[in-house]
């Protein structure tokens, strides 16, 4: 069983939206006074999806819609970062297409917006992007089996493939650990590290023999600690939470999952959860002075409405227990105690802890 | 009923017998040409899809040629809408899985289905359901109270609301029941506001009486002032009374002096209302009145409270107030609260609130449904209703103790969630209502009128892709046709979106539904097979363990496998290779894939070094490979080929005299096979079959010298 957290210690606050929300993000901001969020949400009455900004404020409560932007289809996958003076969102939508939007980093409004068309970097398929913190270069893979880098201008676009598997393998995970490397995630629980420097296909792909015990599922997720480049952090199919160490190939270090079995070394693993979990980020909250060789504590979301925080060889902690899907979360850069999550439910649930 | 298309472009069902419940909406298609032919169909939710197809013609500038058309049923709830209506569809999840899980432990322990405390279970379900059925907030209110600001609103009520605790009140507040009139008397202050919409109201007169309040220059003069308040007296809003009267003008400073009579009459009314005993536990906070528990302590207070009014009522400063309306006005509200039938007709609007001031004011001590019932149709006689309210039919439903009335107006103001839920209520108490709705029906199927309901309320969720995820609760919940629809349910969703089709496996997982997940899993592997996400294909059929289906598509992959050694497509292999995962699992005719891989792999060795162990390696899973039945024939030439080096090897044979046998025995094999019809030709330089069989017969002879 998996420790609750105290009430005392955390606020909960419910937002509901009347309208599907597919992905949350904190934008980061510069100013101290205001928090943002970026919604992705669809309202299935009306047919049309769009990327919403709201503002929120601990006190007096209060989570308003700022500002919108009208999407052409839902929104795969939303990334949120920041450039120079503005705070910039990327998203990859359900036709294939690739949008970024400025947005000003004091008030957030939206100032402009160039796009990739779609089939240009995917077809009709589901995509997902990593914006590089700070900077410009965005990566997009999907489960058409391209891979793509775009560079984005204040008004223009590049983007050039850098692989493309012709179907054979499918990414549904990506994360940037340097500016020339990235990890993606596939079906499988499949790994793949590339390097810009070395085209042609993936530099490294996780594998070993471990798989014997571990029933196979998808990764949904993927999350690189700057500090820690070369362990890389994945979440997916039955509550599996695993970190893959480019030094140590041939074990991966199980922390949460149901499909490990009783392989050696997995044994004392606790599960957070039992279904998919949707996504993975480091807890930057907690300050762990723990040695080196342990895994950063990382918080995760999952199907069976899960938002926890696990630790390697530690009980793993439940901020939340909500009775449907908790889809997609996001901790807040500047402010790591508040975290923003979506629920399957159309609503929008904010945790600030103390 | 069949649709009919006319030339004026308007679809007319018709019945065929009668015409009298002909119904005719025109529909806007703005097709140029007549309509030939009519589809109909179901969309999201209550929509129907109608698909209008023109007749042909020649020319092409006529116009559209067909026209599809969205057609909203019904009205829906004015109150609610859908997005509202799927709010509190999630929200009551939880509530409703939790009264299911506890009936369930509850019957586990014991044989009979009535428990005596169960009610309180249905309680809190109640509570839990109505805590959602809360309209909008309004505004908060101002930190400034505005001292003439009479009603005051928190919330925009709901008949959704109000039906829902009418019936929390009659059939699951055991513990209240001895007050139930008190609890009416609340249910009344917090929704008499509804009732505005079909008739006048007592709250109608109070708010537009506010509004005029600033145009009133002194406010006892107005008769309105007195009417309101003996209304609003009447139907026990007490608070607002006094804070009314305290508004009489012989309370102003510079009035004090002249009025000091006038304003003590004014005042003792005021303490007089501010100090009725009521027959009930406590009121809200701040609240007047003195609230009694038990009867005897009741019923001395409430003597008491009427003495001291009769002897107000006969005091001889009456005669001296010399200001006629105050007089006439406050004897007027001694009269109410003396529970004079006439006064309190007067006073009330409409019958629920003159039914709700006799209980205040003549019978307090009013218990048992049947008596109640008597008073309500006293009531409907003496204020004879001039119109109907969604609220008052199930009222009287709920009075005359009928629960097919119940059920049947609360189906048909509130809708399928309404019904769905609301039956826990009805059977919380009365072993009668339990039996009615738990009853097997043969009219219905063989299904109590329980899961009738539910069934249709889970049609409802089914029907909307944001609410299918919650329709299994429900379904489940039903005994006897619930799993059939729950493995339609699931089957009918779509496989397309990646997390759509594992909340889809997650539901099925939950209640234990392997075969419809595996079939899921497998539809999900075609699906992406065909649309050439090939490694996402063999997933799902591999997850679904359909070795089938592997060996089929594993024939077509084949024909894309990199056909030498040389061939750098073989790289792009890898990742489909790791999918597969340890041989362990069912990969079908794919595990040739594994072997093929491993078989590579070291004949690169072999090329980028001259070790014999690399070599000798190599050779194994050379033979492995050619003995692996798995092994589609058509690459026993080509791999051979790629081994021609091993074959040759020069320190020393590498393959025994059985093992060139076998070798020799497939490409016999093959030159049978080439005979056959099908047969592809690999695509090899001309001379590959003779070097192949030479340096096999160099092996052989070699091999056998060693030997």
């Amino acid at each position: 069983m998996a420790a609750t957290a105290n009430s005392e210690t955390s606020q909960i606050h419910r937002f509901h939206q009347y309208k599907y929300v597919d992905a949350v993000r904190w934008l980061p901001v510069l100013s101290a006074f205001n928090r943002f969020a970026v919604l992705a949400t669809s309202d299935f009455d009306s047919n049309l999806s769009f990327i919403e900004i709201h503002s929120f404020k601990p006190n007096p409560l209060s989570f308003d819609f700022q500002s919108s932007w009208t999407s052409p289809s839902p929104i795969s996958s939303l990334k949120a970062s920041q450039f120079l003076q503005n705070s910039i969102i990327a998203a990859t939508t359900s036709s294939g297409s690739l949008h970024f939007l400025f947005a000003d980093s004091t008030d957030a409004t939206l100032q402009s917006e160039v796009s990739v068309p779609e089939n240009e970097l995917h077809s009709v398929s589901e995509t997902c992007i990593d914006l590089m913190d700070g900077g410009v270069e965005c990566v997009t893979v999907g489960d058409d089996g391209k891979v793509n880098l775009v560079t984005v201008g204040n008004s223009n676009l590049n983007y050039r493939r850098l692989f493309d598997s012709g179907g054979l393998v499918s990414y549904t995970a990506v994360k940037w650990a340097s500016p020339v490397e990235f990890a993606t995630g596939g079906y499988g629980f499949g790994l793949h590290w590339w390097d810009q420097r070395k085209p042609g296909g993936p530099v490294s792909q996780f594998k070993g023999n471990w798989d014997k015990n571990l029933n196979s599922g998808i990764v949904h997720s993927i999350d690189i600690h700057p500090s820690r480049k070369h362990t890389c952090l994945a979440g997916g199919s039955l509550g599996t939470v695993l970190a893959w160490d480019l030094r140590w190939q041939q074990q991966p270090i199980i922390l949460s999952g149901t499909g490990a079995g009783d392989g050696a070394g997995n044994s004392a693993v606790q599960s957070i959860s039992e279904s998919e979990v949707w996504e993975v980020q480091y807890d930057r909250c907690i300050k762990s002075n723990t040695s080196s060789t342990r895994i950063l504590p990382a918080m995760i979301c999952s199907e069976d409405g899960i938002l926890g925080v696990i630790e390697q060889g530690e009980e793993p902690i439940e901020l939340l227990a909500e009775p449907c899907a908790i889809n997609s979360f996001d901790i807040d850069q500047h402010n790591p105690l508040d975290v923003i999550c979506s629920l399957e439910w159309e609503s929008v649930a904010i945790l600030t802890r103390q | 009923m069949s649709p009919d298309a006319v030339g004026n472009g308007a679809l007319i069902p018709f019945s065929g017998e009668t015409n009298d419940s002909l119904a005719v909406y025109p529909l806007h298609h703005g097709l140029a040409r007549p309509i030939s032919r009519v589809a109909l169909s179901w969309s999201r939710g209550n929509s129907l899809r109608v698909s209008l197809f023109a007749e042909p013609s020649g020319s092409f500038d006529t116009g559209d040629g067909a026209k599809v058309i969205e057609v909203k049923l019904g009205g829906g709830d004015p109150e609610i809408d859908d997005a509202d209506w799927r709010r509190i569809a999630y929200g009551s999840v939880a509530p409703f899985a939790l009264l299911q899980s506890r009936r369930n432990s509850l019957s586990a322990l014991s044989k009979s289905s009535y428990h005596l405390d169960w009610w309180e279970h249905v309680l809190q379900y109640s509570k839990d359901i109505s805590s959602l059925l809360t309209g909008p907030k309004l505004a908060p209110n101002p930190i400034i109270e505005d001292p003439n600001e009479i009603v005051t609103k928190n919330e925009e009520p709901t008949c959704l609301k109000a039906a829902w605790e009418l019936m929390e009140i009659f059939y699951v507040d055991k513990q209240s029941q001895a007050w139930l009139p008190e609890k009416l008397v609340d249910w009344l202050a917090d929704y008499d506001s509804l009732f505005t919409s079909t008739q006048e109201t007592i709250h109608g007169k109070l708010v537009d009486f506010q509004n005029d309040l600033v145009n009133i220059q002194v406010i006892e003069d107005d008769p309105r002032y007195w009417e309101v308040m003996s209304s609003a007296l009447s139907v026990g809003w007490l608070d607002i009374v006094v804070k009314m009267l305290r508004l009489h003008g012989s309370y102003q400073i510079d009035q004090l002096s002249k009025r000091e009579l006038e304003n003590g009459l004014v005042e003792a009314v005021a303490v007089l209302i501010s100090k009725m005993p009521r027959l009930r536990p406590e009121s809200a906070a701040g609240n007047l009145g003195e609230c009694f528990k038990s009867k005897p302590d009741f019923t001395k207070a409430w003597e008491k409270w009427r003495s001291q009014i009769t002897k107000l009522d006969c005091s001889p400063y009456w005669i001296q107030c010399d200001n006629q309306q105050t007089r006439e006005g406050l004897r007027n509200m001694l009269q109410v609260m003396l529970g004079n039938t006439e006064n309190l007709c007067t006073a009330s609007c409409y019958w629920i609130e003159l039914y709700v001031s006799h209980f205040l004011y003549i019978r307090p001590f009013t218990t048992g449904i049947e008596s109640m019932y008597n008073l309500a149709q006293k009531c409907i006689q003496l204020k004879t209703p001039t119109g109907t309210h969604r609220l008052t039919g199930l009222m009287i439903g709920i009075l005359a103790e009928n629960t097919e009335v119940v059920i049947a107006e609360i189906s048909r103001e509130f809708g399928p969630w309404m019904v769905a839920h609301a039956v826990e209520l009805l059977t919380s108490g009365s072993e009668e209502a339990e039996i009615l709705l738990h009853d097997e029906r043969y009219n219905l199927g063989g299904i109590s009128m329980v899961e009738l309901h539910r069934l249709a309320y889970a049609q409802v969720l089914s029907s909307h892709a944001l609410t299918w995820q919650i329709a299994p609760i429900y379904l489940t919940s039903c005994m006897k046709q619930g799993m059939g629809l729950l493995e339609n349910l699931l089957y009918r969703q779509s496989v397309q979106h990646n997390n759509l089709l594992l909340k889809n496996i997650e539901i099925c997982r939950l209640y234990e539904l392997d075969h419809i997940s595996s079939n899921i899993m497998k539809v999900a592997g075609v699906y992406h097979w065909k649309h050439g996400r090939k490694g996402a294909g063999v997933f799902w059929l591999q997850q679904s363990q359909d070795t089938n289906c592997l060996d089929r598509i594993a024939q077509q992959l084949f024909d894309s496998v990199g056909k030498s050694i040389s061939d750098e497509s073989f790289k792009q292999w890898e990742g489909l290779i790791e999918l597969l995962g340890s041989e362990s699992k069912p990969a079908g005719g794919l595990e040739f894939l594994h072997k093929y891989r491993d078989f590579k792999k070291s004949l690169q060795m072999v090329y980028s070094g001259k070790s014999t162990d690399a070599a000798r390696q190599a050779v194994g899973s050379l033979i492995l490979l050619m003995k692996n039945p798995s092994t589609p024939q058509r690459f026993w030439l080509p791999l051979l080929f790629d081994s021609l080096k091993l074959l040759n090897w020069k320190d020393s044979p590498l393959l025994s005299v059985s093992e060139t046998n076998l070798l020799l025995n497939k490409l016999q094999e093959l030159s049978l096979a080439r005979q056959r019809p099908h047969f592809t030709e690999p695509n090899l330089p001309p001379q590959a079959l003779s070097s192949i069989r030479l340096a096999l017969a160099t092996n052989l002879g070699r091999a056998i010298l060693d030997e």
